[in-house]
């Protein structure tokens, strides 16, 4: 018979979740003072010092809310950060004001029309705010038991003790409910409110009946009664939620049939139409209050030329966001007919069109933004090293240069190095080709590659033939 | 108009369906703001055993039953996706049962001893409170269908009991109450209902 020794048991580990690393990641907000000229670089922005005071303008109109479908349009070459900007307005605007960001191409589905999915990505775009009454559970923690299996894997089961002045109640705590009050860090003295609906965890404080003379304790730390009378409490909340929840709320077959039927698809325009009336009325009663948002549509010359003149009538409704767009395209096709235009989209919708242009990083900038991308993904390098980087930067492309740090690092551990130097830049360089370099290598090749001889040989002929 | 006439003028205009099953007699009403009302009487007796309605929030949402008589037996372990988290089965188990001449609460798995519990009523807030000495347990409550005739609470109507862990609160049925309800249930007879088994097209 065979016991585990003891290395072999798996060590169990508390760890709060590490947040992936994107390649936007970095990126806080518009980088802007109060009088919202830009700094050279602060939160994760670093040059395009323009395109951010612009970018800034259309923040501040946003904020006050009083306007509706305004356009702007993001134009640059590719890796001039305007997906950066697009990010850095949505994390200025903070968490109330509702930010939906798509790709042109998400729109083209065979479940929905195109149209359909316009209205409801604008419709994510403007917020409600609107008071509701919740319950909520509301206590002072007790005790908090947790239970590992022996095993070290598998679920978890907790207690949770919770009491009022009055009385006092336990619960069983189920697996998630378990992480968040683990990431939240609750432990016994602690005031809590519980959100009935969501789940949701909130710290009020300390209880008063736990300080002691000499607990070590942070400035933050706050004292509070332990709450009275009962621990399930209806309270009215302010929330913001989107038209288009409202839409789905109102929308979805009721009773049983709601489990079979799953996503909502196409929502009918009477519904809409009676939802509009009702958020009116509860505008009118002082009840709500609307919430305008920004709808960002990245890629956005991948919109065909029916998409884009119903934008041009969407853009006059009164409940219109803000939008913006991104592009990365010259005087290219309308998508969808044979008319060249300037982004590839039709002069009529870019008149609408408040337009900020992103220029190419100059050197110094790549070397900033290089170096905020190695503290975002903890690399350390060289300062030799990151020179290197920042001429490939220049020469090939931002994009490459990034891709290398990664790599750069990576290999840098495999020799047990703690700092990417030259050689780890050298190495990866060789190792992965960019763009230019591809190309080349193509061509050079090309005899060797599958299918090259049709495009060679018999290609333009084929194409003619039938005319 | 008193309290009275407005509670049944109002589930006049509800829309009602009436079905036999299981020697009960189940009526479900729909209300013109769409808030729906299900009753479930014994036939013998003539005992309400479930009362429970279900609301609409703000948003349009339907929000699940809530019990106002009888208890919840559905499964309840996955009844909020999101809280997961349920009280104990260890904890106080509140429920409201009545007979036909009082209301009557019990409240199960209180394992404390008699001499710990203070049921009082508030007059203002017309809700009657239980409290514990030991601090154990806490509730305050309205009697819905009092409240809904706009009716106060007499202390006297009022007594409580204690046996078997359970706490017994019972409160007696005023007269203008029972008269009230004489009315609703000879309306209900009246209202065409279909038994178990009723098939409501004729199959050929």
């Amino acid at each position: 018979m065979t016991t585990p020794s003891a290395s072999e048991i798996k060590e169990v580990r508390e760890i709060t979740r590490i947040e992936r690393i994107g390649a936007h990641s970095h990126i806080r907000g518009l980088g802007l003072d109060d009088s919202l000229e830009p700094r050279q670089v602060s939160q994760g922005m670093v040059g395009q010092k323009k395109a951010r005071r612009a970018a800034g303008l259309i923040l501040e109109m946003i904020k006050e809310g009083k306007i509706a479908g305004r356009a702007v349009l993001i134009a640059g070459q590719p890796g001039t950060g305007k997906t950066a900007i697009a990010m850095g307005m949505a994390q200025a605007l903070g968490q109330d004001t509702p930010f939906t960001s798509i790709a042109g191409s998400e729109i083209f589905s065979l479940e929905m029309s195109k149209t359909e999915a316009l209205t409801q990505a604008f419709r994510r775009s403007i917020g409600i705010r609107i008071k509701e009454e919740t319950e909520i559970i509301e206590g002072e923690v007790v005790e908090i038991q947790i239970d590992r299996p022996a095993s070290g894997t598998g679920a978890k089961v907790g207690k949770l003790t919770l009491k009022t002045t009055e009385m006092e109640t336990v619960y069983d705590l189920g697996q998630k409910m378990i992480e968040s009050l683990t990431s939240e860090k609750v432990q016994a003295g602690d005031i809590i409110t519980i959100d009935k609906a969501t789940g949701r965890i909130t710290r009020l404080g300390r209880s008063f009946t736990r300080a002691r003379d000499y607990d070590a304790m942070g400035p933050q730390t706050k004292f509070v009664q332990c709450p009275e009378g009962e621990l399930q409490k209806r309270k009215e909340v302010v929330h913001t939620v989107t038209l288009h929840e409202i839409d789905v709320i109102n929308s979805r077959t009721q009773g049983f049939l709601a489990l079979f039927s799953g996503d909502t698809g196409e929502i009918k325009s009477e519904v809409r139409d009676q939802i509009n009336a009702k958020v009116a009325e509860w505008r009118e009663e002082g009840k709500a209050e609307i919430v305008p948002g920004v709808l960002f549509i990245d890629e956005v010359h991948m919109l065909d030329i029916e998409c884009f003149s119903f934008l041009n009538r969407a853009l006059e409704s009164d409940m219109a966001p803000v939008f913006i767009m991104a592009t990365n395209r010259g005087i290219t096709r309308i998508r969808g007919t044979n008319y060249q235009s300037p982004h590839g989209i039709p002069i009529d919708l870019l008149d609408r069109l408040l337009i900020i242009s992103t220029t190419p990083y100059e050197e110094n900038e790549i070397r900033q933004i290089l170096k905020i991308r190695c503290e975002e993904e903890d690399v350390e390098m060289s300062d030799d090293a990151l020179t290197v980087l920042t001429k490939i930067g220049r020469e090939t492309s931002l994009r490459y240069s990034i891709q290398l740090i990664t790599t750069a690092n990576l290999a840098c551990k495999k020799r047990k190095g703690t700092e990417v130097s030259i050689d780890d830049i050298k190495r990866v360089y060789t190792l992965f080709l960019d763009e230019a370099r591809s190309s080349e290598f193509l061509k050079e090749y090309e005899q060797n590659f599958l299918f090259s001889e049709i495009t060679s040989s018999t290609g333009t002929e084929k194409m003619t033939v039938d005319s | 108009m008193n309290g009275i006439e407005k509670w049944l003028e109002k589930l006049k205009k509800a829309e009602k369906t009436c079905l036999f099953q299981d020697g009960r007699r189940k009526v479900h009403y729909t209300f013109p703001d769409k808030t729906e009302l299900a009753e479930e009487y014994n036939i013998q007796t003539g005992e309400l055993l479930i009362r429970k309605w279900r609301r609409k929030n703000t948003l349009g949402a339907k929000l699940p039953w809530e019990f106002e008589v009888g208890l919840n037996t559905d499964n309840q372990v996955r009844a909020n996706e999101n809280l997961d988290m349920t009280e104990s089965s260890n904890n106080p188990i509140f429920s409201r049962q009545d007979t036909v001449n009082a209301f009557q609460w019990r409240i199960r798995n209180m394992i404390y001893s008699a001499d710990n519990y203070i049921v009082e009523i508030d007059e203002q807030q017309r809700a009657i409170i239980i409290k514990t000495k030991n601090k154990k347990y806490y509730k305050k409550f309205q009697i819905p269908d009092l409240e809904r005739i706009e009716m106060g609470l007499n202390p006297k109507n009022m007594s409580f009991s204690h046996a078997n862990n359970t706490l017994i609160i019972t409160y007696t049925k005023p007269t203008e109450f029972l008269s009230m309800e004489k009315i609703i249930t000879s309306e209900l007879s009246k209202t065409k209902a279909s038994k178990e088994g009723d098939v409501e097209c004729n199959p050929s």
